[in-house]
C-alpha cells in the first residue's frame, strides 16, 4: 500500500566506531579500576616453644598467667602470656584437661592422674585418683572443691582431701564440666546435659533437643550466669537463656541455626572447644586448622584465619584472658596467641578522604554496583515469575470451564483429579512434605495427559480419559457416589484419609470457636475480631475455605437429576432480607436500655445510619414488596449453580488477596511470617540434591551436569540466599496479581469472534488461546505490562526491609559508612533510572519489533 | 448410504437470558446442495447456523452430520467442527498472521500436516479464490473483500462436508460485493455443499437450490429458489417487499 518507511533510532544514527568507542570506554569505566581491600591476614601469632608434644589443654589465671598441658604430662608457663617456658612435672602421664579459679589451678588427664597447684605456690601436688580412669573434664565449684567426669557416667569430688563417687543418674559417657558461681553443667554422649544447682553435689537431667540426641556434646560453657552454650563433636552448637529474670540459665537448650556455613544446624567441622567471651561472641576450635568467630551467637559463623604453614593443625583448647586477648593450644606443640579476639584482619586498606567525590566515588561504586547486580537479579526472576504466574492466572480468568462442562462432558476427568490425583499427592505431602506433594500433582497430571493422548491418538473420537468410558445410564449414579465422596472424604491407608467437606468446616469451626475471640453479645461489631482468625489458625482457615467449596460441591453433585439447570430457592429474598434485618436489630437493640438511652447526636447518627441502610437494601432486594399485588412466587431466588467457573474462583481469590494488601506487608509478611525462603531454599537443596544422584548415575554425563547442578544449588540455594529467594517470590506472587489484570484485559479485548473462528477450523480451546488469542492479546498488553516491569524494578527497593543487600540497602550501608547522603541517593537514583530507562527502551523496541501492519493505530509505519 | 449430509431435526435454543431464539427448526441438506436461509434480524437464523457447529450449544433437538449424531456431550467437537467449514460476517481473520499462515494454521495443528504439504494446499484452495498475489500481506492491509475471500480460502482448505456461511456478505461495502459473491457461486457450481445465511435475496435466488424462509424462530416458509418470485404465505411476501424498499 505505502512504501515501508523505516524508522531510525537515534542510536543507529552514530556511526559504527563510534559506537564502538562509546561502548568500549563504557566497559573500561566499569570494570578497569582497582578493588579496595587486597585481602585478610591471620591476627593468630604463633609461639615458639622446643617442644613437639600435643597440648590438650590451657588455662589462664587470675594473675594473667597461661598454662599450657599436653602430653606426657609436659606443663608450660606463659608468664603474663609473654615469657614461655617450660616447668618441671609432677607427672608423666597426659594432661587432657585443666581448670582454674582465683585460688587454684587444677589439671587432669588419662590413668587417673590428677594434679593442682595453688596459685601462690610454685609447687604442683598430684591427688590421682587410680592408674587408669579416664579423665575427661576438671572443674573447681565455689569452694575450691575439685570435681572429674569419666566416662559411663563417673561423677567425683575431691572433698576433705578424699575422693568422693557422685550419684550421675546415668550410664553416658561424660565429656565436659563446667562451673560458674555455684551452678554446674555436664556435657556427655548421646546429647546428655546435667545441670547442678549446689555446688556438684547433685545432679540432674535437663532437656536437649531432639535433632541432637545421638551426638556427642564435647564442650560446654558459662558466661556469668545469664547465657550458656555447648557444641557437638559434630558441629552443631547449643544456646540457653533464662527463661525469666528469675530462672538461672542452663534449664531450656535450643540449636542454633546457622546462616552463613550451610544452612543447617550443623557447621560440617568436627568440633573441640567452646569458649564464650560474652552474650553473643563465642570463638570455637576444631579439626584441621578450624578457629571460628560468631559475634551473634551462633547465626552466622566465620571461620578465621590460622598463619602460614599452621592452616591445618588441630586445635584442641581455647583459655581467653579477655574477650581479645588469649591463646589456643593443638597438636605437635602449637600455641598461638592473638590480641584481637582472633579476628582477621583486613590488610592494604588506605585512609580515604570520602569529602573528595573522586574517592568517595571510588570507595562506594562497588557496593552500589553490587546492589545494583542484586536488583537486576530479583527483578530479571521476580518479571519471569510475575508474567507467566500472570498469563496462567489470565487463562484461569477468562477459561469458560464451568461445572457443568466438567461433571457433564469431563467426567471422566474430573473423576480422575478427585479420586486419583488429590489423593496421591494429599498422601505425598503427608509422606515426604509439601515439595514433593507439588511435584507428584505435577507429574501425575502430565503422565495422565500424554497417556490418554497416547490412547487416543487414532481415534477420531474422544474416548472418556485414559481410555475409561462411563456409559450414558451410570453417569448419573456416579456423579452421586462423587458428590458423596466429597462430603464424607476418601480413605487412603489406615489412618490417612483425605477429608471430606463436612469433616473440614467442623474442625474449622471447631479451631475458631476455642480461640473465644468474640465477645458474648451477638453484635456483628462484637464480632469483629473473627476476621483474625485465619492468621490464628491458617491451617483451619483454609480448611474452612477447602470444606466450603467441597460441601457446595457434594451437596451439589448428590442432588443432581441430570440436567445441570437452574434452581430456585423458594422465598430467597425474603430470607435475605431477615438476616440483614437480624444483623442491623441485633446490632441496635441487643443491649438497649430505653431508660439509660441518651438522645445525643452519636445515637442519632448510628440509629438512622442503620436503618437507613436497611431500607435501602430492602428497596434494591425486594422492590416487589412496595408493589401492590406481589406474590411470594416473586421472591424466589434464581441460581446457577452449575455456571460457577471454578478456575475463574481461584484466581480471583488470589489477585483480589494480593491486590488488596500493600507490598511492603507482603514482603515482610513472606519472608519473616511464613519464611517462604527458608521453606523453598529447603525444597532446592532436597530436589538438587536428588538431581546429583540421578546425575551420579549417568556416568560420563555426571562431569557435565553436576557443576550445573552445584551452580543452581550454589546459586540459588545456597547459605544466605532466604531473603533473595523470598524477595524474588513477594515481588512475583505481586506482580502476577497485576499482571494477570493487565493480560486478561487484553484477552478481552480480541473480538470474540476470533475465537470462534478458531474453534471452527477444529482447534480446541486450548489451542486456539496458545495460537491466536495470546499472541494478539501480548501484543496488546506490551504497554501496560512494561508500566508493570517498571513498576516492578521501583518496588523491588522494599526488598531492603527483608534484609536482603540490594540497591536501596546498600545505599543505606554506604551512606552509614561514608555520611556522603546527597551523593549516595544521587548516584543510588541515577542506577535505578538506568535499569528502569533501559527496560523501557527494550519493551519499546519489543512493541515495534511485534507490531502488526494495520493493526492498531502505531503513529509509526 | 443416503445422500443427505446434514440432517436438523426439532432444534431449539433457548438463551440463557430467557429469549427463544428457535423454536423447533427441521430441515435437510442434501450433498452439493447449496441452501440459503433468509429472514429478518432477530428470526434465529445466525443461530440455526452456530448450533451446527456447536459454536451455540443447541437446548434440544438433534444435529446429524453424515448420519451420525453431533450434539451430545460425548461427541469430539474439534473433530466435528474441522469437518464444518464456516465463513463469518466480520471475515475473523487471525490478524497477527499472513494470509498464507492463515490457512496453513488449521492444516497444521488440526491435521497434523507439516509445513509443504500445507502450504501446497494453502496455494490451491488461494488461487480458487484468486488471492495467489497476496499471500504474504497481513490481514490488516487487506480489502473487505480481499479478506472474506481469505476466509473462504481458510475452511475450504480443510476440505470441509459442508461449509456455513453467517451473512458473508453484510459487512462489505456494495462494490466489494461482487467477487465474494462470484466466489461463492463458483464453490456452488464445483458441488460444495453450502449453508448461506443472507440479506442478498437476489444472490439467495441465484446461488440456492433451496431457500428457507425464518421468521420469529420457525421456519415460515420453504421451497425452490423460485418461492422468492412466488411468495406463498404473506409474512415472506411483506419481508421482500421491506428488502425491495430499502
Amino acid at each position: 500500500m505505502f512504501p515501508k518507511e523505516k524508522r531510525i533510532s537515534a542510536w543507529k544514527k552514530i556511526p559504527e566506531s563510534s559506537r564502538i568507542l562509546i561502548i568500549a570506554s563504557i566497559i573500561v569505566i566499569i570494570f578497569l579500576t582497582p578493588n579496595l581491600a587486597e585481602g585478610y591476614e591471620s591476627t593468630w601469632n604463633e609461639i615458639n616453644i622446643n617442644s613437639n608434644n600435643d597440648y590438650n589443654a590451657a588455662i589462664i589465671d587470675s594473675n594473667g598467667n597461661a598454662w599450657v598441658f599436653g602430653d606426657d604430662g609436659i606443663i608450660i608457663q606463659g608468664e603474663k602470656l609473654a615469657n614461655w617456658s617450660i616447668v618441671d612435672s609432677p607427672t608423666i602421664k597426659d594432661i587432657l584437661t585443666a581448670d582454674s579459679n582465683e585460688n587454684l589451678i587444677v589439671a587432669a588427664g588419662s590413668d587417673g592422674v590428677v594434679i593442682y597447684k595453688e596459685i601462690l605456690s610454685n609447687e604442683w601436688i598430684n591427688i590421682d585418683i587410680d592408674n587408669q580412669t579416664r579423665i575427661n573434664s576438671v572443674s573447681i565449684n565455689n569452694f575450691d572443691e575439685i570435681v572429674i567426669v569419666t566416662d559411663l557416667g563417673g561423677i567425683k569430688i575431691f572433698k576433705n582431701n578424699e575422693w568422693l563417687e557422685i550419684n550421675s543418674l546415668t550410664s553416658e559417657n561424660l565429656l565436659d564440666i563446667t562451673f560458674e558461681n555455684g551452678r554446674g553443667l555436664i556435657s556427655g554422649s548421646s546429647g546428655l546435659i546435667l545441670g547442678s544447682e549446689d555446688n556438684g553435689l547433685t545432679w540432674e537431667i535437663r532437656e536437649t533437643p531432639e535433632i541432637i540426641a545421638t551426638s556427642e556434646i564435647i564442650s560446654i560453657d558459662y558466661y556469668k550466669t545469664n547465657r550458656a552454650y555447648a557444641i557437638t563433636s559434630d558441629g552443631t552448637i547449643l544456646k540457653s537463656t533464662q527463661e525469666s529474670l528469675t530462672t538461672t540459665v542452663g534449664y531450656s537448650w535450643a540449636v542454633k541455626e546457622i546462616e552463613s556455613e550451610n544452612y543447617s544446624t550443623s557447621i560440617n567441622v568436627n568440633l573441640t572447644s567452646l569458649d564464650v567471651l560474652s552474650t553473643t561472641k563465642i570463638l570455637l576450635t576444631g579439626q584441621d586448622g578450624f578457629v571460628a568467630l560468631s559475634k551473634d551467637g551462633g547465626n552466622i559463623v566465620t571461620p578465621q584465619l590460622l598463619p602460614e604453614g599452621s592452616k591445618n593443625q588441630t586445635i584442641n583448647d581455647i583459655a581467653m584472658e579477655t574477650a581479645f586477648r588469649g591463646i589456643i593450644v593443638g597438636d605437635d606443640g602449637k600455641i598461638f596467641y592473638t590480641e584481637n579476639g582472633g579476628e582477621d584482619e583486613p590488610v592494604g586498606f588506605e585512609i580515604i578522604d570520602l569529602s573528595d567525590f573522586n574517592e568517595f566515588v571510588d570507595f562506594t561504586k562497588d557496593n552500589l554496583w553490587e546492589g545494583l547486580k542484586s536488583t537486576v537479579k530479583i527483578v530479571i526472576f521476580g518479571i519471569l515469575l510475575g508474567f507467566f504466574l500472570g498469563i496462567i492466572l489470565a487463562m484461569c480468568k477468562t477459561a469458560p470451564t464451568t461445572l457443568k462442562q466438567m461433571i457433564e462432558s469431563d467426567l471422566e476427568k474430573t473423576l480422575t483429579l478427585f479420586w486419583l490425583v488429590i489423593p496421591i499427592s494429599i498422601f505425598s505431602i503427608k509422606q515426604s512434605g509439601i515439595g514433593l506433594g507439588i511435584f507428584t500433582f505435577l507429574s501425575i497430571i502430565f503422565i495422565s495427559i500424554l497417556v490418554n493422548h497416547y490412547i487416543n491418538k487414532n481415534k477420531t473420537e474422544t474416548e472418556g480419559f485414559l481410555g475409561v468410558v462411563i456409559p450414558e445410564h451410570h453417569r448419573n449414579k456416579i456423579i452421586k457416589i462423587l458428590g458423596l465422596s466429597l462430603l464424607i472424604g476418601i480413605p487412603i491407608s489406615g489412618e490417612l484419609k483425605v477429608n471430606g467437606g463436612a469433616e473440614l468446616i467442623y474442625s474449622a469451626l471447631v479451631d475458631f470457636h476455642d480461640f473465644k475471640l468474640g465477645s458474648n453479645t451477638p453484635k456483628l461489631s462484637s464480632q469483629l475480631g473473627y476476621i483474625f482468625a485465619p492468621i490464628g489458625n491458617p491451617s483451619a482457615f483454609f480448611g474452612l475455605i477447602i470444606g466450603i467449596a467441597l460441601t457446595y460441591l457434594g451437596v451439589l453433585f448428590v442432588s443432581t437429576d441430570g440436567s445441570f439447570s437452574k434452581k430456585k430457592i423458594y422465598a430467597g429474598k425474603l430470607i435475605l432480607l431477615i438476616s440483614i434485618w437480624t444483623i442491623i436489630l441485633t446490632e441496635l437493640f441487643v443491649g438497649f436500655e430505653l431508660n439509660k438511652f441518651d438522645l445525643n447526636i452519636n445515637n442519632l447518627m448510628k440509629f438512622s445510619l442503620f436503618l437507613g441502610l436497611g431500607f435501602f437494601l430492602t428497596r434494591r432486594i425486594t422492590p416487589e414488596l412496595f408493589r401492590k399485588k406481589a406474590k411470594l412466587n416473586d421472591f424466589n431466588i434464581s441460581i446457577e449453580p452449575w455456571s460457577l467457573r471454578p478456575l475463574n474462583s481461584m484466581a480471583t481469590l488470589y489477585t483480589d488477596f494480593f491486590r488488596n494488601t500493600p507490598l511492603l506487608v507482603q514482603f515482610m509478611f513472606i519472608h519473616f511470617g511464613i519464611q517462604l525462603g527458608k521453606h523453598i531454599q529447603n525444597i532446592g537443596v532436597d530436589f538438587t540434591s536428588d538431581l546429583a544422584i540421578i546425575s551420579s548415575y549417568l556416568g560420563p554425563l555426571d562431569s557435565l551436569f553436576s557443576p550445573m547442578i552445584d551452580y543452581i544449588n550454589e546459586s540459588l540455594f545456597g547459605p544466605g540466599k532466604r531473603s533473595y529467594l523470598s524477595a524474588i517470590f513477594a515481588l512475583g506472587l505481586n506482580s502476577a496479581a497485576y499482571q494477570c489484570e493487565t493480560i486478561r484485559g487484553a484477552i478481552a479485548a480480541i473480538p470474540s469472534g476470533q475465537m470462534e473462528a478458531g474453534r471452527s477450523i477444529g482447534l480446541t480451546y486450548m489451542g486456539t488461546m496458545r495460537l491466536i488469542i495470546l499472541p494478539q492479546a501480548i501484543r496488546i498488553c506490551i504497554p501496560p505490562l512494561g508500566n508493570e516491569m517498571v513498576n516492578l524494578v521501583l518496588n523491588s527497593s522494599l526488598a531492603s526491609v527483608i534484609a536482603y543487600t540490594e540497591l536501596t540497602r546498600q545505599g543505606k550501608l554506604v551512606v552509614a559508612i561514608t555520611f556522603q547522603i546527597f551523593w549516595t541517593w544521587g548516584m543510588v537514583m541515577i542506577a535505578y533510572f538506568v535499569v528502569t530507562w533501559t527496560l523501557a527502551i527494550l519493551l519499546r523496541r519489543l512493541e515495534e519489533k511485534t507490531r502488526i501492519p494495520g493493526l492498531g493505530i502505531s503513529g509509526g509505519s | 448410504m443416503n445422500d443427505e449430509v446434514l440432517i436438523v431435526e426439532d432444534l431449539e435454543k433457548i438463551y440463557s437470558g430467557g429469549v427463544h431464539a428457535v423454536r423447533g427448526v427441521s430441515f435437510k441438506v442434501k450433498k452439493g446442495e447449496s441452501v440459503a436461509i433468509i429472514g429478518s434480524s432477530g428470526s434465529g437464523k445466525s443461530t440455526v447456523l452456530r448450533c451446527i457447529n456447536r459454536l451455540i450449544e443447541p437446548t434440544n433437538g438433534i444435529i446429524k452430520l453424515n448420519g451420525e449424531i453431533i450434539n451430545n456431550p460425548l461427541a469430539d467437537v474439534n473433530d466435528i467442527r474441522s469437518k464444518i467449514g464456516m465463513v463469518f460476517q466480520s471475515f475473523e481473520l487471525f490478524s497477527h498472521l499472513k494470509v498464507l499462515e492463515n490457512i496453513t494454521l488449521g492444516l497444521k495443528h488440526v491435521r497434523g500436516m507439516n509445513k509443504e504439504d500445507a502450504e501446497k494446499i494453502a496455494l490451491e484452495v488461494l488461487a480458487r479464490v484468486d488471492m495467489l498475489d497476496r499471500i504474504e500481506a497481513y490481514p490488516g492491509n487487506l480489502s473487505g473483500g480481499q479478506k472474506q475471500r481469505v476466509a473462504i480460502a481458510r475452511s475450504l482448505a480443510m476440505h470441509p462436508e459442508v461449509i456455513l456461511f453467517d451473512e458473508p456478505t453484510s459487512a462489505l461495502d456494495p462494490e466489494l460485493i461482487g467477487s465474494v459473491l462470484q466466489t461463492i457461486r463458483g464453490l456452488a457450481d464445483e458441488g460444495m455443499t453450502m449453508v448461506i445465511v443472507t440479506h442478498e435475496i437476489n444472490f439467495a435466488k441465484d446461488v440456492a437450490d433451496r431457500i428457507i424462509y425464518m421468521d420469529k424462530g420457525i421456519i415460515a416458509e420453504e421451497g425452490p429458489s423460485e418461492i422468492i418470485e412466488k411468495p406463498k404465505t404473506d409474512r415472506l411476501k411483506e419481508f421482500l417487499s421491506a428488502m425491495d424498499e430499502e
